[in-house]
């Protein structure tokens, strides 16, 4: 039988965003994947070249439109390294907990999304985000935003969390813990769902490090990476934190890495919550003209719910010359030319899935 | 660590040799009278990082793939070279990846022209020109281009 091109994309529900892959076929065998980006560029990366510092961080937030905060805090952080500027104890505590309840939302939008492109587990998809909503909620209290933040100050924030918060969010974790522990049960002893995540897209150690893949994508291979626990920033070095791998590379080990890293989040809020210190937490007002830049190029990384984050940027007085950002699902889409080979059609989706990719972020 | 563009290819071989297996970002800034090019790499054994970059002139800017030595760098290298207008000698990286344009003025160069007008509004332009000398124009505003013709 001669080989067949299909055309999949760029709107599809299952691409979650536009993305086109062109897919060559042998039978129902895939030999070639060709995935085709850039129907989001809006080239973020020129845009913040033409603005001051304190004018991108709301423009930050829409790169990934599921975790915006985590990509406005590696933003507002690049731009404190540059500077030279130190965040508050008190901030450093309350941005902590904010990314990984952010880490959480971002997760959850994912079990429910994946599990939803696998088969008919319709109901976890639902589950998934009438869960996420309580986190929003929480978000929502704490920072006032609901979808996006713009939260981040230098220095520190623009509003301390409410009092009481740390009740609400108390309450909110163990329903939380008790929800992602009932679904790990309920999808793990699932059938459907073992047969189509288990030994699919299998990537091994040398290969994920050479792809250059990050996050639980590349944790799940075996790699004990995490930017939290390597290079830690704020108080992660206080909070015990592990990072979370699998040894299998498939599918299957990338969804439990997801999973135990909500659980790890959800000790970490807790534990943050425990030793948070008084005191002022709120950051400098949004100036146009604030202090000039202390350093000529600085280079800061963050574990986003993606994967690792980086931004490099270059200074000139009050605005950026160069920032160059590293998106993590950029990297983790390329992929894509190399995992599906030698799997059935039926299996894209879930290595597709498994991979976690926002397509805002993949095109900038 | 700065190095002469000729030696990427023997500094990275040595480098990967040595365990730097992982490239983490692969990028470039425009100093306008020369590139830099950064590759940022790191040991996934012992977490230490290096930045390996040098210098290109503006004109016809080239560097070797490496795409044999670190995968990662497919997709990086195919946004150097549409973003910066930098030839990828030795692999064939000439569909676009996020862009369409003409390939004579690469976006993240500084010499990028930012507002042309737009061809399909001919008319408006020709008004927008003939109001140009506006009283209320300060130096280094754009011109407004108005929607619909002027009242007269």
């Amino acid at each position: 039988m001669g080989e067949t091109k299909i055309n999949i994309g760029p709107v599809h529900p299952s691409t979650h965003g536009v993305l086109r892959l062109v897919v060559t076929l042998d039978g129902d065998t895939i030999r070639k994947v060709e995935p085709h980006i850039g129907f989001l560029h809006r080239g973020v990366e020129k845009l913040v070249e033409t603005r001051m510092y304190m004018q991108s961080p709301s423009y930050m937030e829409k790169i990934d439109y599921v975790a915006p905060l985590s990509y406005d805090e590696l933003y507002v952080a690049t731009v404190e390294a540059a500077l030279g500027i130190t965040v508050k104890d008190r901030a450093q505590y309350v941005r902590l907990i904010q990314l990984e309840l952010q880490r959480i939302a971002s997760h959850l939008l994912w079990l429910g999304t994946a599990i939803n492109d696998i088969g008919q587990l319709f109901s976890v998809f639902m589950w998934c985000f009438k869960d996420r909503d309580i986190v929003l909620s929480l978000l929502e209290e704490a920072t006032g935003g609901r979808m996006f933040y713009v939260n981040q100050r230098l220095g520190g924030l623009n509003r301390d969390m409410a009092p009481g918060f740390d009740k609400h969010a108390y309450k909110a974790l163990d329903y939380l813990e008790k929800r992602i522990g009932e679904y790990q049960e309920y999808l793990e002893s699932n059938p459907i769902f073992m047969e189509r995540m288990k030994k699919i897209g299998i990537m091994s150690k040398e290969e994920a490090i050479s792809l250059g893949v990050t996050g639980p994508t590349l944790r799940g291979s075996g790699v004990e990476f995490d930017v939290r626990e390597n290079y830690p920033y704020y108080v992660y070095e206080k909070l015990h934190f592990n990072t979370q791998f699998e040894n299998g590379g498939d599918c299957f080990a990338r969804y439990r890495v997801r999973i135990n890293e909500m659980k790890e989040s959800i000790r970490l809020i807790r534990e943050a919550l425990h030793i948070i210190p008084e005191g002022d937490a709120i950051g400098m007002p949004i100036r146009l003209i604030g202090p000039q830049p202390k350093e000529k190029e600085v280079m800061v990384r963050r574990e986003l719910p993606r994967g690792e984050g980086m931004m490099y940027m270059v200074t000139e007085g009050q605005r950026p010359y160069r920032l160059s950002i590293r998106a993590p699902s950029f990297i983790n889409t390329a992929i894509l030319q190399h995992l599906p080979k030698g799997h059935r059609l039926q299996d894209l989706f879930p290595i597709l899935a498994s991979v976690d990719t926002v397509m805002a972020d993949v095109d900038r | 660590m700065k190095i002469n563009s000729e030696k990427l290819r023997e500094t990275l071989e040595k480098m990967h040799r040595d365990g730097y297996k992982y490239l983490v970002k692969l990028t470039a800034v425009d100093y306008t009278d020369r590139i830099e090019v950064l590759y940022f790499i790191r040991n996934m054994d012992n977490g230490k990082e290096e930045i390996v970059r040098f210098d290109l002139s503006t004109k016809n800017p080239h560097i070797p793939t490496v795409l044999d030595l670190y995968l990662a760098a497919d997709w990086y290298e195919r946004e150097l070279s549409e973003m910066f207008g930098i030839k990828i000698e030795g692999r064939n990286a000439k569909r676009l990846l996020l862009e369409k344009w003409d390939g004579k003025d690469p976006p993240m160069r500084k010499s990028f022209i930012w507002s042309k007008p737009y061809e399909g509004m001919k008319d408006e332009v020709k008004w927008a020109e003939k109001y140009k000398d506006d009283k209320d124009k300060k130096d280094g505003d754009q011109n407004v281009i108005r929607i619909g013709k002027p009242l007269k």
